[in-house]
């Protein structure tokens, strides 16, 4: 017998996730409707509440619930520094490091040539308006030291060097508080290549 | 118990991954006596992991797995190094040659000779500026021929005849070198097939000639499937 047409529409729904399959989907489906239905209900209305209020910051590109975002609102960050990275989560991390007092651009994704994101799929032409406005003077590229993070990297700094614009890369080495005996070759590989003069 | 059809300090590269469940990564590998091989890497993406940061492209490494079928199970990566990292244009053609690899190579065939190209091509690559295309055209007829889909230039298909640096030919995708007058095929010079032949790319002719061969006989073989890192050329070009 098949299931309720509703049951079955949850499902199908729920296998949209990635990484979830039709069992895993029904297992989730099973465990809302039968354990936790006021969990349930929570997940539905936080769901519809993201999708009706949020949206992309005009300026950062990242997850607001107002045309501008509160970080790029915040008058007290630089507006000369645009730090670029690539997922909301990377800029909580850069957050939290409470270094840099810049603003940002999150790019919501990386070039990946093999998996055949390119440059329209990520908001390139976006950022390059962005760091063109005539008040930031420094693009601190911060995405991740993978061969698409740097990929990317060389996109950007190709694409704004050809319009005069400062471009940085965060620098890459030896762990704070890391010990030699137990670095990774390759990084500590590269920290030799990226020494400096003391 | 011991592991089922253990492989040991296996000389290869890593051409491309993904994520894999929560924690985990395949890796899409290239070895020197095994070919194309694709294995699973758990954990690789815990924090802790000595996989982690290893699973990289572009990096001779050692790798180690077992498990037979479609999948196998990489326990071990060692690396190798003397690669410096690619950067720039040359970050970008090492995504071709993995591209390449991966859409026109089967898995587990395996390709010495082409191995050991590749490996050169990424120490050139690596080694910094320089003429990318050169590489690029002996890299893509080194595949070709590997693969059995370039493997006569100097001579005639049908006749045999050597090819004449003075005349003008067509190559038939899946055929060979046939007369100009033979009507289909990609319009090519003696002089150029010769120089392919010979491994010769230095003349801006065979350059330019051979990158409109190549891009032919290559899209021919893909059966219509698109190469990403040159649409990623053509759009950065646009923007």
């Amino acid at each position: 017998m098949n299931p309720p047409a509703s049951l079955q529409n949850l499902i199908e729904a729920l296998r949209i996730l990635p990484g979830v399959g039709p069992k895993a989907a029904a297992r989730m489906a099973y465990h809302l409707l039968q354990r936790d239905r006021p969990g349930a209900d929570k997940l539905a209305l936080s769901l519809n509440r993201a999708l009706a209020g949020l949206r992309h910051c005009r300026l950062c590109n990242s997850f607001a619930e107002s045309e501008i975002c509160e970080l790029c609102a915040n008058p007290r960050r630089d507006p000369a520094l645009l730090a670029v990275v690539e997922m909301p989560t990377d800029l909580a991390m850069m957050e939290a490091a409470q270094t840099y007092a810049g603003r940002y651009f999150v790019l919501m994704g990386r070039l990946s040539p093999l998996d055949g994101v390119g440059p329209r799929d990520i908001a390139l032409d976006r950022l390059i308006e962005r760091a063109l406005d005539g008040v930031v003077r420094e693009v601190v590229l911060a995405t991740n030291f993978t061969p698409e993070g740097e990929a990317t990297a060389h996109t950007i700094a190709a694409l704004l060097k050809a319009r005069d614009i400062a471009v940085s890369r965060l620098a890459r080495g030896v762990p704070l508080g890391g010990e030699l005996e137990y670095v990774d070759s390759g990084t500590l590989a590269q920290a030799y290549r990226d020494r400096r003069s003391l | 118990m011991t592991a089922p059809h253990p492989v040991n300090h296996q000389p290869g590269f890593v051409l491309h991954s993904h994520a894999y469940k929560e924690t985990s990564l395949v890796a899409e590998l290239f070895t020197r006596d095994y070919g194309r091989v694709a294995a699973v890497a758990r954990g690789a993406r815990r924090p802790l992991s000595g996989l982690r940061g290893l699973i990289q492209p572009f990096h001779p490494l050692l790798l180690s797995w077992y498990g037979r079928g479609e999948l196998r199970t990489l326990h071990a990566a060692e690396w190798q190094g003397g690669l410096a990292p690619l950067s720039g244009r040359a970050l970008i053609a090492g995504f071709y040659l993995n591209e390449l690899v991966l859409k026109l190579l089967a898995r587990d065939d395996p390709h010495e000779g082409l191995y050991a190209l590749y490996d050169q091509t990424l120490q050139s690559l690596a080694a910094g500026p320089g003429a990318l295309e050169p590489l690029l055209r002996r890299f893509e007829l080194g595949l070709l021929k590997e693969i059995g889909y370039a493997a006569t230039l100097d001579r005639l298909a049908v006749s045999g005849e050597p090819v004449s640096a003075a005349a003008c030919y067509r190559y038939q995708p899946g055929h060979g070198v046939v007369p100009e007058d033979a009507g289909a095929g990609i319009a090519v010079s003696g002089r150029t097939l010769l120089d392919l032949a010979a491994g010769e790319f230095a003349a801006p002719a065979t350059l330019g000639e051979g990158k409109h061969l190549m891009r032919a006989l290559i899209h021919h073989h893909l059966g219509g499937k698109a190469l990403y890192t040159r649409l990623l050329l053509q759009e950065l070009a646009e923007l």
